[in-house]
């Protein structure tokens, strides 16, 4: 997961280049769809750029990943990576269905996120039940808990 | 003297038993505590992701309605709105003769040049502002022409450009450049919202009363229209126009570069043509 945020992080990094310093991105596609894409009204949302908040989203991502495993932390990848996920579905809509063009850089973050989002639902849901004594422990050694442990982490 | 059932081996045995039995049961009762303890964990673990995911679902709707749901910001959606922009277009060019993209008698004795984008909103001020005034007091009475030349502003893409130009150029082909031109700017979308495609395009075309589609088509790939849209950049260049709308106007065939001050009143223009037709 580590791997795949890097990799998603320097994708938005180089869309945010190309938005504040106005080059063309590299696209093997034809007629350059992606240099119509980043310049098209959708490439902002109320006047922040989308490819900088999908950089501030992977940093925070990496954040969660590299912060100490636990409940928390897990809660957190997979807050971030649903959303991710869901902001990405509204960009590829608008490239599909209002622009009628496809960025190559745009769906291979899709793609990330979604790879991401599935894998960090899965290490929630499968994740080691939480102790009293520790951020997480093996499952065979849990002890009962007077309230569900989980909801001490939501903020 | 000590007590009988420590003496007792069966005594022993039943207490093994009995505390074999409790601690048996305190397992299973501790297995079971954790079980029903992990079931809570994944309750709540669902529960929560369920949460996140109406939100995020919620957030992706109001974004989407906020930036315009899923519309088309190009052709009006009802048929009335379609008719109404035909119409207003019928009765402002419909009668004043037509050569490829000059509108108006070809003997006028005065021409104006208009560098235009058919993506540039202020294009659009002009073309619905201060022209029909012009076309209904000039043009139609048969004293100046207009000729509509292209000059890339407003649309970012070159592609873009080229491909409506030479749409509107093919329309010009059968004497309906203006027609397609004075549909695009009262439909025309939002700058930069890439609006412009193909089907846009063909929609817009058949719209177009009287154009014969097939040929319409077809003329689209001469290659002599992306020269003229060319010819049109080189022309706008060398008058040293860098942003539409601009104009060229005098006696037919001395123009000269004409600044108007405004695109939505056509005192200025009444004028300068006035002027012209005096001289």
């Amino acid at each position: 997961m580590i791997v795949l945020t890097t990799i998603g992080l320097g994708v938005a990094a180089y869309l945010t280049y190309v938005h504040y310093s106005g080059a063309t991105p590299v696209c093997s596609i034809k007629g350059n769809p992606c240099s119509q894409v980043q310049k098209s009204v959708y490439s902002t949302l109320v006047g922040v750029p989308v490819a900088l908040i999908g950089l501030i989203g992977y940093i925070l991502i990496l954040g969660s990943l590299l912060a100490p495993e636990g409940e928390r932390a897990r809660f957190a990848t997979t807050v971030l990576t649903v959303g991710g996920f869901g902001f990405s579905a509204y960009l590829t809509y608008r490239e599909l269905f209002t622009l009628h063009k496809i960025c190559e850089w745009c769906v291979s973050s899709a793609v990330i996120v979604t790879v991401l989002m599935l894998l960090s639902i899965w290490r929630f849901l499968r994740g080691d039940v939480p102790s009293p004594g520790g951020p997480s422990s093996p499952a065979p050694e849990l002890e009962p808990e007077p309230t569900p442990p989980v909801g001490a982490t939501h903020s | 003297m000590s007590d009988s059932r420590d003496d007792d081996p069966q005594d022993d045995e039943g207490d093994l038993t009995r505390k074999q039995r409790r601690e048996q049961a305190r397992t299973q009762r501790r297995e079971l505590e954790q079980a029903e303890a992990a079931s809570a964990v994944r309750r709540t673990r669902l529960t929560r992701l369920g949460i996140v995911v109406a939100v995020v679902v919620a957030a992706i709707v109001v974004i989407l309605l906020a930036t315009g749901g899923g519309s088309k910001k190009g052709i009006p959606k009802t048929a009335q709105a379609k008719t109404q922009a035909v119409s207003e277009v019928t009765s402002l060019v419909g009668g004043i003769p037509q050569n490829g993209k000059v509108l108006g008698n070809p003997k006028a004795p005065v021409t104006l040049q208009y560098f235009g984008d058919l993506e540039c909103p202020i294009c659009k001020e002009f073309t619905l502002g201060a022209l029909p005034s012009i076309l209904r007091q000039w043009v139609r009475s048969g004293k100046l022409k207009i000729e509509y030349r292209a000059l890339e502003t407003a649309t970012r893409e070159p592609e873009v450009f080229k491909t409506q130009q030479v749409a509107a150029l093919a329309a010009g082909k059968q004497n309906k450049m203006w027609d397609f031109l004075e549909l695009f700017y009262h439909e025309q979308g939002e700058e930069d919202s890439g609006y412009v495609t193909e089907s846009y395009l063909q929609a817009l075309a058949r719209q177009v009363p009287g154009l014969n589609l097939p040929q319409w088509t077809s003329d689209r790939n001469d290659p002599a229209l992306a020269t003229e849209v060319t010819g049109d950049t080189e022309a706008a260049n060398n008058a040293g126009f860098t942003g539409t709308p601009s104009f060229e106007i005098g006696k037919t065939g001395e123009l000269h570069p004409f600044t108007p001050g405004t695109y939505t009143e056509p005192g200025p223009y009444n004028a300068q043509i006035e002027k012209l037709l005096k001289s």
